[in-house]
């Protein structure tokens, strides 16, 4: 079936919010007007460590935000990247911290056992054809039980800032003199940018956007749509296994069994910042903004005396409300 | 026109129960261009599809420039110069025009898709073509007219030898049917072979040098077109002979009242307009070709889909249709032409579908009496002479003219006086379509009153007593049973207003 | 060309619950034969501790899958019913009926929140059950100023709630909980809303263009759920006493895994009760045998996901291959 809006007779120009891409602007103002309600509301929010605590605390969700829009744009989900992500932190600690081997070492097994199992959920999807929440729920089973297993059932601390092999946490929180600094940003603000690249001018992404457009036409043009679908998930695989490494090196401890709900951060921000769930829009720099708003909330509402709980409840209302705006607009797009 | 560059031979194909193509001739010449005409089922996308490979050919042979091919899909088709612009369209809604045209062999620049160059080669396409498109557009945005002129656009961009044109001007305006055809005279002029399906004569006249006419799966002729009249053309399309005695009279007296009255509906581009009379106790035949909108009006009058203008009277009384529950609660029950997709519930029985419109009446408390619902299932399997083991069958285990026959208890069960059957007796052997219609004849004897939409001309004319044609979404005419005639139908079923 | 196929479906259902008892009755006599720690009444009541609720939770989302949808937030909406009742019970000293009441109001509440936006709004349900989770989570956590609630022992005065578990060594649990699966089975197969559940999940689009208001009785499906959720919290606190706010996702797994594996299929419309009962006693069962044989619960997880996969994907090939 053509999922295409088709809009008859008259042009359908002009309405702003038509515009792809528009909404990225609409969660940018959201972003700032929700940093300038918590700075106004609260002068501890606008210290400096407020912010660098932000950033820590958002780098692992929004990588895992980059890489889980590749599956959202074919119309499908990945669930696995939050209990993955921990799973394929676990992995790697442990062989740095009980079996010897180097961080970078470490850092690289963590990042190819999330490639491995997201090149497991795109067989599952793409070849099997499972549905895609179903599979992903499954591996989400099977990678939090295996992130147990690997650590023995410990929580695994990376080493620490200070001791032999920290250096990592160095990439992504730099201390020059007495200050500290963010560079994390940088590297998450360069991937964002590599994978909007990805997206937008490459094969991948391409193909990756024609599926979720109308996967069926695809399959007419000649492309190998089945390649194209394991890739998406491939990718989300992959920046789980570099989110991995992000949580690993802002959170002392990891811990077995966590992780779950991690993905609704990443796919809700996803959603915010534009990525319609049926498939086919998106763009990584919308997930990126998406992300921050969550985080804000997640971060700011404390300051203003809500609860972190209260963050939960908000971002599942924000989440349903911006779903809401994706339906209805296309539901004004459809009558005529 | 040049040699001849494309020859199908004897072409044999056949699908379980129906002979789609029987020894079909068909040739085309280089710089002609060849319309290929037909009603529906006569087998002209068929033919085509053979062609391009979507289907394989049974028996027969292709012969290309020459050489004998056999595509097994539309790529290699594609490849060997061979494209068809379909009707439907097969596009991407989320990425660009210049995106769409070029998907699958994208100019690139490294590992980056070279968008610019893109846009370029598709700008200079549109120039060539004198479309006023621009490439950078969302293809979502566009209307579908122009969505077709860039289907078109992508298929000729292939470098093509021959080009298929599948009803191209169904979704276009008048300014852009004149860019089409200026699009295919140049084409005509560089020595490619067209082919155009189309039932608009006026078109044909105009754009074509030779028509060849199909009739049910068979090769009938080819003529020439300037010497030949549209007469003549439709002569070769209906000319059968029908063996069942077509009606001659309506069984339906002047003065019965009418019993469901349609005044100017309007819903989208399918239904412009419509107004006609339902009379009590009769059979009211809707004939057209494919994409006639007659499918569309019955959903618009079933509240199946939204209408933006119209009013429905039922037995005089203004009523407000908005759904499909609305419709039902006015005695209107509407058997759809998809059996597959919104007749049937798959995984449910017999006895659980006859009852799905009717079900209030079968309750006892909270509880569905299952043997006051097996017994009527079983009534209506006996009335209706069902083929089933059981009335507790699987519905998805049923032969097709049996699946339609459980759909039809369910309305009957529900007892509506007014029923739409759209296309009832498609995909059912001979056999079972007579007792159909020996059911619907009993069924408008008893006072029911029927809408039978239909694309088969033996069909219409067996069973109507009066007709009603559409084209286009709008209604071209209206003709009682006793003046009616396969010609005078196809006429104005080929009618264009505007 | 009247030929009527052989029909596999209902044989399905039928072959696939007596293959499934045989899987129950032989992974037990396994687990026995593995480790004489398992043979006896005390790891059964304890594997049927978490059958109960486990059990609640796969009858509620049965309902939902058999409409084609899914909902993931069962284990957080369990926690929460669980949470704001308790904390009513223990802190606001709500009597022990009423508070009951409130934890399944609770849940149908968050029932009719899902299929509202599900049904009237055609939001995608993985959506807003993910939504809903983190609702149900923080709003838990806000109740009780983020502290967990312990329910009465069963030595306490209100602590009769516990004989719904067991009375003696009687598993009352269990009774109460065939009860409320034959009455799911009846609603499911003998009443108009699950003819219609069953039915719109099979072929929506047919069923609405038959007269009926789909709407409402898709929306229904996600009510019952959050009702069996809410009686789901019940019998979790009948046999864990303690709940903490932030958790319960890890049950959302187990809940569907046992519906799927009794041969609910995910596409919709075909759905067994049965099926679903035996399948939990299967992932109860795999539970506790893990344990007593020394595993850890990653092997269970692992294990029940691989099964999943196999369940879901024998489901897809056989519709694939009839197509």
């Amino acid at each position: 079936m053509n999922k295409m809006v088709v809009n008859t007779p008259a042009e359908k120009k002009g309405s702003f919010l038509s515009k792809p891409g528009s909404q990225k602007f609409i969660v940018l103002l959201v972003v700032i007007c929700l940093f300038v309600f918590f700075s106004i509301f609260s002068p501890n929010f606008r210290k400096y460590t407020t912010i660098l605590s932000i950033m820590d605390y958002s780098y692992y969700i929004v990588l895992m935000a980059i890489g889980v829009t590749f599956p959202l744009i074919t119309g499908g989900v990945d669930l696995s990247i939050g209990t993955g992500l921990i799973c394929y932190s676990l992995a790697g600690g442990y062989l740095v911290v009980h079996c010897g081997w180097p961080t970078w070492a470490g850092m690289i097994v963590s990042v190819l056992f999330g490639v491995l199992i997201g090149t497991l959920n795109g067989t599952l999807v793409s070849i099997m054809s499972l549905p895609p929440f179903l599979a992903t729920l499954c591996t989400c089973m099977i990678t939090r039980g295996l992130g147990s297993i690997c650590s023995k059932s410990f929580g695994i601390s990376w080493p620490t800032s200070g001791s032999e092999g920290s250096w990592f946490r160095d990439i992504f929180k730099i201390t020059i003199g007495d200050t500290k600094y963010p560079l994390g940003f940088v590297w998450v603000l360069l991937l964002v940018l590599l994978m909007a690249f990805v997206l937008n001018h490459t094969k991948i992404g391409r193909y990756t956007i024609a599926i979720g457009s109308n996967k069926e036409a695809t399959i007419l043009s000649g492309i190998n749509v089945k390649f194209y679908h394991i890739m998406a998930y491939v990718i989300s695989g992959l920046f789980a296994g570099l989110a991995s490494i992000a949580y690993s090196a802002v959170f002392s401890t990891v811990q077995p069994g966590t992780g779950a709900g991690f993905e609704l951060e990443a796919i809700g921000g996803a959603i915010i910042g534009g990525v319609s769930a049926s498939g086919g829009s998106g763009s990584v720099g919308g997930s990126l903004l998406g992300v921050f708003v969550i985080c804000l909330l997640k971060t700011g509402l404390p300051y203003i005396g809500l609860q972190a709980n209260w963050q939960q409840i908000i971002t599942g209302l924000v989440l349903i409300g911006a779903v809401m705006v994706d339906i209805l607009k296309k539901r004004k797009a459809a009558t005529v | 026109m040049g040699d001849t560059i494309l020859t199908m031979n004897e072409i044999d194909k056949s699908f379980p129960g129906v002979h789609a193509l029987d020894h079909v001739n068909f040739e085309v010449k280089k710089g002609e261009v060849h319309a290929l005409m037909g009603e529906n089922g006569a087998g002209k996308s068929t033919l085509m599809k053979v062609l391009t490979g979507i289907y394989t050919k049974d028996s027969g042979s292709i012969v290309f420039e020459g050489k004998e091919v056999e595509f097994h899909n539309t790529r290699e088709a594609q490849d060997a110069g061979i494209v068809i612009v379909h009707q439907e369209l097969n596009m991407l809604g989320h990425l660009t025009v210049a995106q769409n045209i070029f998907i699958g062999r994208e100019f690139k620049k490294g590992i980056r898709i070279d968008d610019k160059k893109m846009n370029e080669e598709a700008s200079k396409l549109f120039q060539k073509l004198h479309i006023d498109i621009d490439p950078t557009e969302m293809m979502s945005n566009l209307t579908v007219g122009k969505q077709q002129m860039c289907e078109i656009a992508k298929a000729i961009s292939h470098e093509a030898k021959v080009i298929i044109f599948d009803e191209p001007s169904a979704a276009l305006t008048e300014t852009e049917i004149e860019e089409l055809f200026k699009i295919i005279r140049d084409l005509r002029k560089q020595q490619l072979g067209i082919v155009y399906i189309s039932h608009r004569m006026d078109e044909i006249k105009v754009i074509t040098d030779r028509v060849t006419v199909m009739r049910d799966g068979g090769y009938v002729g080819t003529l020439i077109t300037k010497e030949c009249t549209k007469d003549d053309i439709i002569n070769m399309m209906v000319g059968r002979v029908i063996y069942e005695d077509p009606k001659t009279e309506s069984a339906v007296p002047k003065d019965a009242p009418v019993v469901l009255k349609v005044e100017k509906l309007n819903a989208g581009r399918m239904v412009q307009d419509v107004s006609f009379e339902l009379r009590k106790g009769e059979v009211l035949g809707f004939s057209g070709l494919m994409g006639a909108g007659r499918t569309e009006t019955a959903r618009a009058i079933f509240g199946a889909d939204p209408k933006t203008g119209g009013d429905i009277y039922i037995n005089g009384q203004k009523v407000e249709i908005n759904s499909p529950q609305d419709a039902v609660k006015y005695g209107i029950g509407y058997l759809s032409e998809d059996r597959k997709r919104f007749g049937i519930v798959v995984q449910k029985s017999v006895a659980e579908n006859s009852t799905m419109a009717a079900l209030e009446n079968f309750v006892k408390g909270l509880f569905i009496d299952k043997k006051k619902e097996n017994k009527i299932a079983q009534d209506y399997v006996e009335s209706l002479a069902t083929k089933t083991p059981g009335v507790d069958q699987l519905v998805v285990n049923l032969s097709g003219g049996n699946q339609q026959k459980v759909v039809i208890a369910k309305w009957l069960i529900r007892n509506c006086d007014i029923l739409i059957f759209d296309e009832p007796t498609r995909g059912i052997d001979v056999g079972a379509k007579n007792e159909i219609y020996k059911l619907m004849n009993r069924l408008a004897e008893e006072g029911k009153s029927i809408i039978m939409i239909s694309s088969e001309m033996t069909e219409i004319l067996r069973m109507s007593d009066r007709i009603v044609v559409m084209c286009e979404g709008r209604k071209t005419g209206e003709i009682d049973i006793s003046e009616a005639s396969q010609e005078i139908i196809m006429n104005m079923a080929t009618r264009e207003i505007g | 060309m009247e030929k009527i196929k052989q029909n596999p479906i209902v044989k399905k259902i039928g072959i696939n619950r007596i293959v499934l008892c045989g899987v129950l009755l032989l992974m037990y006599a396994v687990f026995c034969m593995l480790s004489d720690k398992f043979v006896g009444m005390q790891r059964i009541m304890s594997a049927l501790n978490y059958a109960y609720f486990l059990g609640f939770l796969s009858l509620g989302v049965t309902f939902v899958i058999a409409t084609g949808g899914i909902d993931f937030s069962i284990g957080p909406v369990m926690f929460c019913s669980a949470l704001i009742s308790g904390y009513c019970l223990t802190s606001y000293g709500v009597p022990m009926a009423l508070s009951l009441v409130i934890s399944v109001l609770v849940g149908t509440l968050f029932g009719v929140f899902n299929g509202y936006f599900v049904s009237y709004w055609t939001v995608p349900p993985f959506i807003i059950s993910m939504a809903s989770m983190n609702i149900a989570k923080g709003l838990a956590s806000v109740f009780t100023k983020t502290q967990s609630v312990s329910w009465p022992q069963s030595v306490d005065a209100n602590g009769w709630y516990r004989s719904f578990i067991k009375v003696g060594n009687f598993p009352v649990g269990l009774v109460i909980f065939l009860v409320f699966a034959v009455l799911c089975s009846i609603l499911l197969n003998q009443t108009k809303a699950g003819r219609y559940i069953l039915s719109l999940g099979s072929n929506k689009e047919a069923v609405r263009l038959s007269g009926v208001n789909v709407k409402k009785w898709e929306m229904l499906a996600y009510v019952i759920c959050g009702t069996l959720v809410g009686i789901a919290a019940i019998f979790y606190v009948a046999a864990y006493t303690t709940v903490q706010p932030g958790y319960g996702d890890q049950y959302n797994n187990e809940a569907i895994a046992g519906c799927v594996m009794g041969g609910t299929s995910m596409v919709g419309g075909l759905a067994s009760i049965s099926g679903t009962v035996i399948g939990v006693f299967i992932i109860a069962l795999l539970q506790e045998g893990i344990l007593a044989l020394g595993f850890s619960k990653d092997y269970q997880l692992i294990i029940t996901g691989i099964i999943v996969i196999v369940a879901v994907y024998a489901d897809v090939a056989t519709r694939r291959r009839k197509n």
